[in-house]
């Protein structure tokens, strides 16, 4: 039981941590004492962590094992030291056997930006190195590309900014370079706002060097001497990997004065967001590094000319810089043979919800909305079917089941009201109550919003108010034109994205899910189930088998019987609040909502 | 409420120390109530008035900095924190639940308090956490819990109490008028 000549990889993202990476990592070190150990970043198949890669160098075989725990670390084990079976159950990709089911999700993806998430440890700027890191900025300056050949090639791969909006990169670097000013600014923006998206915090965890090594090209093409790298502070890791980065890059001479002895010279320094959404919008987050209050300004001036203190500069987000240095080392005509006309390269999702497979996943643009649902998230995770994607987060819409076939392009994705946004993906089925998640949007745009515009300020909290009305069966048939009306004026008069955008959510779920709003304004009821003011729950003393368990979990004790004697339990529905608590305990399932 | 016992005890060498360290223009307000905010769970008020009075940052600024951010809070906090996620993934798949369950283990009634009588936790809402495909999830300390219903919070809450041997009223409370009714057996029961 010694584990000689094996490497063991454990994946320790922030999911995988919580999933209990840690733990197992230290069993397997105890049971496999001459083991090579190695940490990485997510690996993206977060619905599989703890996951564990066990290479054999004497056979040269590698199995990739999904939720490892306690429980079945003995039989992964058994099988690579002694005679033990192979826990075939838990196997997702081996080298013995290729084509598994659960591979599938890797092997459907094309990974650019995520090229080395999960492959590598991101505190090693060495194991960097080894998958062709800095390569890019070798070739940039000791390969006499100037400034402008950079642009060019970046404007030849038709990269566009993966932040939201998808401004063309190299458009906007022009600008700034062109900007008269002897110091320029390049902020990388790691703010990810979107509450339901996870692609950037897993670039800045798990491979931290790219994200730097795209910031230096940036800087170098726009002629920038400064920059920062925003990060939300919820990040925690990703804030300690990206800072060791820096640290490492500077020692190996990639950053800091006389970057590889050439005149081109850049530090980069991180500062920690605060918990303010609106702080991802451009001007905010200058303002925010400036030490005011995050409210974004009138533009133009665009940051290109006027931006940090003053100073030309571009922010760009996350997973456009992790693009750059494949695109230097691949050439911009490679980049933009994946994808379509108008979309070019791969974009990464971050898919959650009611999907079988969570996770991220980067896939080359023009695949189909329900490709990347159905075969590589692998469907609902439930017994319901699915009804919606919510994409582009609180600023995005929601697509229908019926529009699956959308394929995933900035053109086609608008036209059907949402936005291609920064990745998150949030599945619904019908368990998911569409008036309650424009409710949801609203009430957290309305909670973000600066102050600054009044529809902004005023406008989104009406909207909210009419929502959680008819959330609680008080609606009216007219709030469905108000809340149209409303929408439009909200978006006509504010300043900045957040206004702009805050009513897509209402829009395009009363544009596709007008029924719904309609079942809870004429008929009184939530079809979904999910909305308190217009459910009940009640016991059905046919399944119930008097064991209390709910009565003890019951926050406001409105439930009543007898031990054991199932026909004497009730719920005093004036006192309930239909929070939930016993339907979710109740083993034999005999709460039933109504 | 016993929370004023929770009242920071402020030292001003701290303070000058983190200003040197940190900066004492505008742009280092955000940091620097950051520090103070690590330091001391949440941002005192004298705090504030030693950052006005040691740097060349003015009250209008460091108050409006301070209201402006959701990471900053002004009242004393717990001796644990946790965090419950209310992300998009986490409020789909029930985050709510989470907040009746453990509120009610800590006895917390007042819907605008946040802290436990006794001062053990203090809860508090965030956006995603970035482990969506986990949802729902919440934070105590520095652990992350992954996907919990109501009734697994209150179960970690409590395994949690024990190691920092805090009390959690709402079930102190609960456990004498009950025993007849709740057969113990029950009490780890997981609802499958
Ligand atoms: C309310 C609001 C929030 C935003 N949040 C983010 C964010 O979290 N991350 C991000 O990269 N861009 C965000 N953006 C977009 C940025 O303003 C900006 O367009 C982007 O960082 C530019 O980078 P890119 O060109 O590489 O996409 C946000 C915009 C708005 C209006
Ligand atoms: S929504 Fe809760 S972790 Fe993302």
């Amino acid at each position: 039981m010694s584990g000689e000549g094996l490497i063991v990889t454990v994946g320790e993202g922030t999911c995988g941590i919580a999933a209990g990476a840690r733990e197992v990592f230290s069993l397997l070190q105890k049971k496999l004492p001459q083991a090579v150990f190695r940490t990485v970043g997510c690996a993206g198949m977060c619905h599989q962590e703890v996951m564990v890669e066990i290479g054999d160098e004497t056979s040269g075989t590698t199995h990739l094992y999904g939720l490892v725990d306690k429980k079945n670390i003995p039989q992964i084990v058994a099988f690579h030291t002694a005679d033990g079976e192979l826990p075939a159950e838990m196997l997702i990709r081996s080298s013995d056997q290729p084509g598994l089911e659960k591979g599938k999700y890797l092997a459907r993806q094309t990974r650019i930006a995520l090229r080395n998430v999960g492959q590598l440890n991101p505190t090693s700027i060495e194991q960097y190195k080894a998958r062709t890191g800095y390569q890019a900025l070798e070739k940039i300056i000791k390969g006499g590309m100037t400034p402008d050949d950079v642009i060019k090639e970046v404007e030849v791969a038709g990269l566009r900014g993966r932040g939201g909006a998808g401004f063309p990169t190299h458009a906007k670097w022009r600008f700034a370079r062109n900007a008269p000013g002897d110091l320029k600014y390049l902020i990388c923006n790691g703010d990810e706002g979107d509450p339901g998206a996870f692609m950037d915090r897993s670039l800045l965890e798990g491979d931290p060097h790219s994200v730097l090594e795209g910031m230096l090209i940036a800087a170098y093409a726009i002629g920038a001497a400064k920059g920062y790298a925003y990060i939300r502070a919820e990040y925690p890791l990703a804030v300690i990997n990206f800072n060791k980065a820096i640290k490492d890059a500077r020692a190996a001479g990639y950053l800091g004065e006389n970057i590889l002895g050439s005149d081109f010279s850049f530090d980069v320094k991180v500062k920690e967001g605060a918990g303010a959404f609106v702080c991802g919008e451009e001007t905010a987050l200058l303002a925010s590094i400036e030490g005011l209050r995050g409210m974004p300004r009138i533009r133009p001036p665009f940051p290109a000319i006027k931006g940090l203190f003053g100073k030309p500069t571009i922010i760009n987000n996350v997973e456009t810089l992790s693009n750059l240095a494949w695109i230097i080392l691949n050439g911009g005509p490679a980049y933009s043979s994946i994808g379509t006309s108008d979309s070019k390269g791969t974009k990464v999702f971050a898919l959650a919800g009611a999907i079988a497979r969570g996770g991220l996943v980067e896939i080359p643009m023009g695949m189909s909305v329900r490709e990347l649902l159905m075969e590589i998230g692998g469907g609902s995770s439930s017994e319901h079917p699915l009804k919606a994607v919510q994409l582009g987060g609180p600023s995005g819409g929601c697509i229908p089941e019926s529009l699956f076939d959308t394929p995933i392009e900035y053109a086609a994705i608008n036209a059907t009201g949402a936005i291609m946004g920064s990745g998150g993906m949030v599945v619904m089925d019908t368990k998911s109550c569409m008036v309650d998640i424009a409710r949801y949007f609203l009430e957290f745009t309305q909670r973000e919003s600066c102050g600054k515009c009044t529809f902004c300020r005023i406008g989104n909290i009406r909207l909210r108010e009419i929502l959680t009305r008819i959330c609680e069966g008080k609606g009216e048939m007219e709030d469905l034109d108000t809340l149209e009306e409303l929408s439009n004026s909200v978006k006509d008069a504010s300043l900045c994205g957040l206004g702009q955008t805050s009513p897509n959510p209402v829009l395009t779920t009363l544009r596709y899910f007008r029924d719904e709003y309609l079942a809870h304004v004429c008929d009184k009821k939530c079809p979904a189930g999910v909305c308190k003011g217009l459910i009940q729950h009640t016991i059905d003393q046919s399944q119930c088998t008097g064991c209390s368990i709910c009565q003890r979990y019951c926050p406001v004790n409105c439930i009543t019987g007898e031990t054991k004697k199932p026909e004497t339990w009730v719920i005093d529905t004036t006192v309930c609040i239909n929070c939930g608590m016993c339907a979710e305990v109740c083993a034999p399932k005999a709460l039933v909502v109504q | 409420m016993t929370t004023s016992s929770l009242e920071a005890v402020v030292d001003p060498q701290l303070i000058q120390q983190w200003i040197a360290q940190i900066g004492s223009d505008s742009s280092a307000a955000v940091p620097l109530l950051q520090a103070i905010q690590t330091e001391y769970g949440y941002v005192p008020r004298k705090a504030m008035d030693l950052v006005i009075q040691y740097s060349d940052i003015n009250a209008s600024q460091l108050f409006g900095v301070v209201t402006f951010y959701a990471q900053f809070r002004l009242r004393p906090v717990g001796r644990n924190r946790i965090k419950v996620c209310h992300g998009t993934a986490c409020h789909v798949k029930g985050a709510d639940r989470l907040n009746t369950a453990l509120r009610q283990a800590l006895d917390i009634t007042d819907p605008e308090a946040d802290t436990s009588r006794n001062g053990s936790y203090t809860m508090e809402d965030v956006a995603c956490i970035g482990c969506c495909s986990l949802a729902p999830v919440m934070v105590i300390g520095d652990d992350v819990f992954p996907n919990l219903k109501g009734a697994d919070s209150q179960r970690s809450l409590k395994k949690h109490a024990k190691s920092h041997n805090e009390t959690l009223l709402g079930l102190e409370k609960a456990k004498p008028e009950k025993t007849e009714s709740a057969p113990v057996e029950n009490d780890e029961g997981s609802p499958e």
